[in-house]
């Protein structure tokens, strides 16, 4: 066999000498645990099984161990599930919609964005079983034939939110999947030991080859066209759960599109708040920068200001009704005995967000931090404001009543935060934060325009 | 049969050399790359992928199961509500909504496995072309040719701006 001028056979190296400096940057996320980070895992487990025990207490002893009192019995479970399910759009926004209007920002923040949304609807899908009160019936929810021969009421909203959240957390994963897929095969080139073992399974063999990124890049697409309306219906649906009854606060027709808003503004707060200390402890700085930030603090001024017109058409619209009940609860909601997380709710979500006006607060590190932070809170007490005002102060003033949230409930609460870290933890050491091809993507395009301009 | 891999550093090179190749009567071609770039998506396979086929008959699939299921169960257990109609199409409207998009992902993700021959196929390293200087920021374009054309392919390679071309182990 002859090769003059082709290097002699098996002269390919099985792994390159020089690799390319963004699979160093962010596959050295993966590497290595400090102390601190195991400090923090503990920490997460630890509140987690508080919450669990807790949980398995509550199934013991009954809901009563909550602070259910009549009228109001729905309560922090249920506002943490909204609260959960919002947190979880901004990564499907981030994927499906930026990458339909081919925003080249996202992709700095869109691997980690997507893993928030999968591990925020896993936090917010246990809720649903936490706050019913027998578990063991809950698969009832589920059209299953059975030897009642009954079938489930499709006309229920909750019905209609078993489905949203079912699609929502499937295509969450594959999506997910989808585009780590390439990644997954940089770690397992990469990788030694049984880890390769492990990488090399998920990878499913991915080479990278002309046919695979093809057909990679339709799913793509089609995944966030398919995404994209999805997004908006499952906070709709959400929404739903409130507005098609006709309790006063909640029998709205702008719950759907407020409902949703408001889940991107929290949702785009929660990846602030997670990234800015990771991009700090794992020196991403050159990777997610100002200009990413910037863009994220425009997005979030955006949002808030259409929540904050939300809020403005509410109390508006309970005034022009001239409808009393409807007048009294949002009156209650300022001036009642639940002042305190309404203001807490304007102030967080409309007031402090004004100060991305300002450019240079937009790209302000801490107070970004600060202020999505604020965020995160204000929504939380949005919801509560939502769902404790308005069956507190129902029609006849004969049966309101004060709900306050007990110890179970609280601990419950806290331990999904711990658990939704805990997850994003664990996913920060298994898997590439940023999306490493992608980012590739961008690298190559820049350097053919920048050296090989006759070429095309 | 002897393989020859070209290293490249942009797609564009690739792409070129690949439809020359072609041209010359090489068909045995594959072309690797560390990302998605819609110029090499057409070179091998110019026709559109065939994704979007299985999500059109996932997400058709869906739409018709959601509403067939809410109303046949309308149906097989009655709730009599005054002289209104058992099934609410409106309301399983979103319930075929969600189903649409349930199968339709569903369906793009098996369509994404079965057209990009995953993860049957080559498997990682059994390929013996495959670098995992692909999966770094390099391109590849390997060829299969007989012996007596590993010179007018390599040469071919080289001149299309190839860093390097690398004979596989036939």
């Amino acid at each position: 066999m002859s090769a003059p001028s082709a290097t002699a056979p098996s002269a390919l190296p099985a792994a390159p000498r020089r690799d390319s400096k963004i699979n160093r940057d962010i596959l050295a996320v993966m590497d290595g645990i400090s102390p601190g980070y195991l400090l923090l895992v503990a920490i997460c487990l630890l509140s987690v099984t508080a919450a669990g025990a807790t949980w398995i207490y509550q199934v013991y002893e009954g809901l009563g161990i909550g602070g259910y009192t009549h009228p109001t019995f729905w309560g922090v479970y249920i506002v943490t599930f909204v609260f959960w399910v919002g947190i979880a759009h901004a990564g499907t926004l981030i994927s499906a919609i930026l990458y339909l209007f081919r925003a080249k920002w996202r992709n700095a923040i869109n691997r980690s964005a997507e893993a928030m949304t999968v591990f925020a609807v896993l936090t917010a899908a246990q809720f649903l079983g936490i706050h019913v009160g027998r578990i063991w019936k809950s698969y009832f929810i589920l059209p299953y034939p059975n030897q009642r021969g009954l079938w489930v009421n499709f006309r229920s909203p909750l019905e209609w939110d078993t489905f949203a959240i079912t699609t929502y957390a499937t295509i969450s994963i594959v999506f997910f999947f989808v585009g780590l897929l390439p990644d997954l095969a940089i770690a397992r080139d990469r990788a030694r030991g049984l880890k390769k073992l492990i990488y090399t399974a998920l990878a499913l063999g991915w080479q990278g080859t002309a046919r695979q990124w093809k057909s990679h890049s339709r799913s793509v697409l089609h995944l966030s066209g398919l995404a994209t309306p999805l997004v908006l219906s499952v906070h709709s649906v959400v929404s739903w759960d409130f507005a098609m009854s006709i309790v006063p606060g909640w029998h709205a027709t702008i719950f759907a599109p407020y409902f949703v808003a408001g889940a991107i503004f929290s949702g785009f707060a929660m990846v602030l708040t997670v990234m800015i200390p990771v991009r700090r402890i794992y020196g991403l700085e050159e990777y997610i920068n100002d200009y990413h930030f910037e863009n994220m603090a425009r997005f979030l001024l955006l949002t808030s200001w259409i929540v904050g017109y939300a809020y403005a058409i509410e109390y508006f619209i309970a005034w022009y009704s001239g409808v009393e009940p409807e007048q009294t609860t949002f009156w209650l909601r300022a001036f009642g005995p639940y002042w305190f997380s309404t203001w807490t709710m304007i102030s967080c979500n409309v007031i402090f967000p004004q100060l991305f006006w300002f450019r240079r607060l937009r790209t302000h590190i801490p107070t970004l931090f600060v202020v999505s932070t604020l965020i995160n809170i204000g929504m939380w007490f949005e919801r509560y404001v939502i769902i404790i005002t308005s069956l507190g102060n129902e029609y006849d003033p004969a049966v309101w009543g004060i709900y306050t949230p007990t110890w179970a409930e609280l601990t419950i609460f806290a331990g999904s935060f711990s658990f939704f870290a805990m997850l994003f933890l664990l996913f920060m050491k298994f898997f590439p934060v940023i999306a490493i091809s992608e980012m590739k993507e961008l690298a190559i395009h820049e350097r053919a325009h920048g050296a090989g301009q006759g070429g095309h | 049969m002897p393989e020859l891999v070209g290293i490249y550093t942009t797609p564009g090179p690739v792409a070129d050399c690949a439809r020359h190749l072609q041209a010359r009567g090489f068909t045995e071609l594959e072309i690797y790359a560390p990302a998605a770039f819609p110029e090499l998506d057409d070179v091998l396979d110019p026709k559109p992928s065939r994704v979007r086929l299985w999500t059109l008959i996932g997400g058709l699939l869906g739409v018709v199961t959601g509403y067939a299921m809410t109303i046949w169960m309308s149906y097989d257990w009655p709730v009599v509500i005054g002289g209104k109609p058992f099934a609410s199409i409106p309301t399983y409207t979103i319930i075929g909504f969600e189903l649409t998009i349930l199968f339709g992902g569903l369906a793009t993700l098996f369509g994404l496995l079965v057209v990009g021959r995953l993860p049957y196929g080559r498997f990682g390293h059994e390929d013996r072309a495959y670098s995992a200087r692909f999966s770094g920021d390099e391109f590849g374009l390997a060829v299969v040719c007989s012996e007596r054309d590993v010179e007018e392919v390599t040469a071919l390679l080289r001149a299309s701006d190839a860093k390097e071309v690398n004979l596989v182990a036939p």
